[in-house]
């Protein structure tokens, strides 16, 4: 287990580094003098130079870029532009709420999604399985700021079930379990909508296969077979599915947080626009990045859980 | 909605049809696509004009979708964002088609050190949050109709290199093109008068989800503030300004909603009867 784990890591390095150099070109490619984007035209030539020698502007491309890597490396991403802080420590100050989110969301994608696909295989063209059409077309259709809006309308606005404002910063928590309701179930839709399609499909061709009709041969009830024999092995491309997208729900994180007005990443990221704040932006991009290398080890980490035999292979 | 029998099941074409929802999907987007087109003739007002008198105002006979923050028609408003959300996504998404595909047959059918770059490269692109990297590239570029598409075609490239890489994998151990080398035609030949043509409904069915993604992703970067800028009407836009003003005028985030909806939902839908009708394994 120490080994696949230790080969993975490796495994990520040239990935990472990769990505790194991207945000680093990224970032660079600002068009136009970046002490003027940062001071304004009207800031005198002193300031701009002073500026530069602190942002290290001075130095040639691939000192900056060697600087940038060392400082990635030693878990530092530097200070932000407008309040100076560090922002490793920003960072850190949200990051727990994004990933309680994230984390939300996948548990809703994966109570929901798993049992209504196995429903909806078992009695295809049913009430159950036209009923799982319908939510898979309407998670892959629902930008996460449209149906945030709506959710916000109708169950915060109107029937007043949830808090407008998510601060789940609330000490009580079961306050902050009600915060959380609303942003899960609008970041995990979209899983909804993959998990069931997935497990649907596999279930599908699992019902079909040989041992399925072994189990039930040999007069096992019928929902030990779907669910723990058929179910089992449905459970490989779920995670797939679940790790591929991560991605796409870190994204839709971002945007489940701005409507929510939840702290997290997303406000993190509007702020640095907002403030064009390009060291915290380029700070949050190689987060975000490091992000989905995490999710992807994590992904690989679930098979061998879900599935014994990737172990040994 | 039926499984379409096995090997020798009905053409293509029933497969599509059958369910019936590729006809509905092309419907809706068809519509939509009517409504952007002619969006000059039948927007009841101009999109831009202001009247103090109407801020907010609920929908009424003569303003069905209601006024917005300065009395500007919402329903004409939706009807021009219509031009801006379809234009943007079509032109995104076709660059990263043509581009993504170009490289991913270059790619699959040379193999080598050239494949292995460019799959190094795809998959550092896909590493990273596809609405994350948008969002970093408008942002740096600044918003600008030209810097929205290139942000939202560069997030697309990668997809199509995969598929069309994948799909040329294959076709380059057929027969056919081993016949074409014998013939002594030049790879470029081969590339895009032999095996492109074999892969390309892949392409599209991938491409008309991808539409959908594309669309997506403009009016999220327009509701995040990274959008055309104002006062010209975009979806994303719109819903932001409606978002802004939630509680006095829920209207106004709820009719460009559906709009969206309308679109995402058509896309959806042409895009599973389209893999349905290139996939006689596809479940469902």
């Amino acid at each position: 287990m120490l080994t696949f784990v230790a080969k993975r890591l490796l495994l990520a390095v040239p990935t990472l580094l990769a990505v790194l150099t991207l945000v680093f070109v990224l970032v660079r490619i600002v068009p136009g003098d970046p002490t003027i984007v940062i001071l304004g035209d009207q800031a005198s030539n002193e300031a701009r130079q002073a500026l530069r020698e602190r942002l290290g502007l001075n130095k040639s491309i691939g000192a900056q870029y060697v600087d940038f890597l060392v400082q990635v490396a030693s878990g530092d991403l530097g200070r932000s532009l407008t309040t100076n802080r560090p922002i490793v420590a920003d960072v850190a100050a949200v990051l727990p709420y994004t990933i309680e989110l994230t984390l939300a969301a996948l548990f809703v994608g994966c109570i929901v999604g798993i049992p209504l696909g196995v429903v909806a295989a078992q009695r295809r063209d049913g009430l159950v399985d036209w009923f799982a059409r319908i939510v898979s077309l309407a998670g892959l259709s629902f930008p996460a700021f449209v149906s945030g809006i709506l959710l916000l309308l109708v169950f915060a606005i109107q029937l007043r079930w949830f808090p407008v404002i998510s601060t789940s910063n609330a000490s009580d928590p079961l306050e902050r379990l009600r915060a959380l309701v609303l942003p899960a179930i609008n970041l995990g839709f979209l899983m909804v909508a993959y998990v069931t399609r997935v497990t649907r499909s596999g279930m599908i061709k699992a019902l079909g296969d040989d041992y399925v009709r072994t189990a039930r041969a040999k007069g096992l009830v019928p929902r030990l077979v779907v669910w723990r024999h058929a179910l089992r092995n449905v459970l490989v491309p779920v995670v797939t599915v679940v790790g591929l997208y991560l991605g796409v729900l870190i994204g839709n994180a971002v945007l489940t947080e701005i409507v929510f007005n939840r702290p997290g990443l997303g406000k993190l990221i509007v702020t640095a626009l907002n403030q064009r704040d390009y060291a915290l932006l380029q700070g949050l991009m190689v987060v975000a990045a490091l992000a989905v290398v995490v999710a992807n080890i994590l992904t690989d980490l679930t098979y061998g859980l879900v599935d014994p035999r990737v172990k040994t292979a | 909605m039926t499984a379409p029998a096995a090997i020798a099941g009905p053409s293509a074409w029933r497969r599509a049809t059958r369910s019936g929802g590729l006809a509905v999907g092309i419907a809706m987007l068809g519509a939509m696509v009517v409504v952007a087109l002619l969006a000059p003739w039948i927007a009841p007002y101009d999109p831009n004009d202001q009247n103090v008198m109407l801020n907010l105002a609920e929908p009424s006979a003569a303003h069905p979708f209601g006024n917005d923050q300065f009395g500007r028609d919402v329903l004409s408003r939706v009807v021009w964002g219509a031009r801006v959300s379809l234009f943007v996504g079509i032109a995104a998404t076709l660059a990263g088609v043509v581009i993504g595909t170009v490289i991913g047959v270059v790619g699959g059918y040379f193999g080598g050190w050239v494949d292995r770059a460019i799959t190094a490269a795809t998959d550092v692109l896909l590493s990273f949050p596809q609405l994350i990297m948008g969002l970093l590239i408008v942002a740096v570029l600044g918003p600008s109709l030209f810097n929205l598409i290139l942000a939202i075609a560069v997030t697309a490239v990668p997809a199509f290199v995969r598929v069309a890489r994948g799909s040329t994998l294959a076709m380059r151990e057929r027969d056919f093109v081993d016949a074409c080398r014998a013939l002594g035609y030049s790879d470029l030949r081969i590339m895009f008068l032999h095996v492109l043509p074999n892969i390309l409904d892949e392409v599209v069915v991938m491409g008309s989800l991808w539409l959908a993604t594309a669309i997506r992703t403009e009016s999220t970067l327009a509701f995040i503030g990274l959008g055309l800028p104002p006062p010209t009407a975009t979806w994303g836009a719109i819903i932001r300004e409606g978002f802004d003003n939630l509680l006095d005028a829920p209207w106004l985030s709820i009719f460009p909603s559906i709009a969206i909806l309308v679109v995402m939902i058509a896309l959806n839908l042409i895009g599973d009867g389209l893999r349905d009708a290139t996939d006689p394994k596809a479940p469902q």
